[in-house]
């Protein structure tokens, strides 16, 4: 095979984790569609700027991060009466904690995890539980932890308050942490 | 911990975990959150556990 053909092929079998990361972000089955299409076509027509300096995959998810960065801008507005309905129902966790604000199970022992960033079965189990989360948590939680957009950023794209964006991260991350608990450092424990 | 204006309750102690992820706390804020995580080891976990999901969030795009 040439590099070209090379090329091709990984980028075919590439196609399921790009959706999978499209979808994650957008909550939207067409629009990832859409997406995918889009970064696949842009990464063959620009395959000569590849300079193989970084890995392929690494370049593919570059091109698929601004594609999903572009439809958002497009979507903006449905993202944003979506974000601001969902962002109103309340969730405190109370159902965590004491009277006292002290957690009623104490969070387990992760022990040092480091290792288990690059086993394929925790990063599985990662995004099971970051689909998990409801939409608009997902989007935002993503923006801010995968495409590293700033708070302030998110908050004003959206036309959210800032105590609200806030909010919505801290959900996100106490029921990820939960979810990561649950199926992966409790059965470890238990194993 | 009986809770004060200078004792928070771990339940706001992981607001502050989280927030301090997003913008830079008060200095009040932060001094509070400390003085938490140093008699706390329940919330030194979270925090520890809250850096590392975010460290395994950048490689969400790898598997
Ligand atoms: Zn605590």
């Amino acid at each position: 095979m040439n590099d070209v053909a090379q090329l091709d092929s990984t980028l075919a079998e590439l196609q399921p984790l790009l959706m999978k990361l499209a979808r994650l972000q957008l909550r939207n089955d067409a629009w990832a569609e859409d997406v995918v299409s889009e970064t696949m076509v842009a990464a063959i027509e620009k395959r000569p700027s590849f300079e193989g300096r970084s890995k392929y995959r690494t370049w593919v998810v570059g091109i698929l991060k601004h594609k999903i960065t572009d439809q958002l801008r497009r979507r903006m507005r449905e993202v944003s009466t979506e974000t601001q309905m969902e962002s109103v129902e309340t969730e405190t966790f109370d159902e965590l904690y004491d009277e006292d604000g002290r957690r009623l199970s104490p969070p387990l022992d992760w022990g040092d995890p480091e290792d288990v960033l690059s086993t394929q079965q925790f990063m599985a189990m990662l995004q099971a539980c970051v689909d998990e989360l409801p939409g608009s948590l997902g989007r935002v939680f993503l923006l801010r932890e995968w495409l590293e957009y700033e708070t302030t950023e998110i908050c004003k794209e959206l036309s959210i308050t800032a105590t609200n964006c806030h909010v919505m991260l801290f959900r996100a991350r106490m029921r990820l942490r939960e979810c990561v608990e649950t199926n992966w450092f409790a059965k470890r424990a238990a194993a | 911990m009986k809770e004060s204006w200078v004792m928070i309750p771990c339940r706001t102690a992981h607001r502050l975990i989280s927030e301090g992820m997003d913008r830079p706390l008060g200095l009040g804020e932060r001094a509070r959150l400390r003085l938490h995580l140093a008699m706390c080891a329940m919330c030194s976990r979270v925090e520890h556990q809250m850096d590392f999901l975010r460290r395994a969030m950048r490689h969400i795009d790898e598997g």
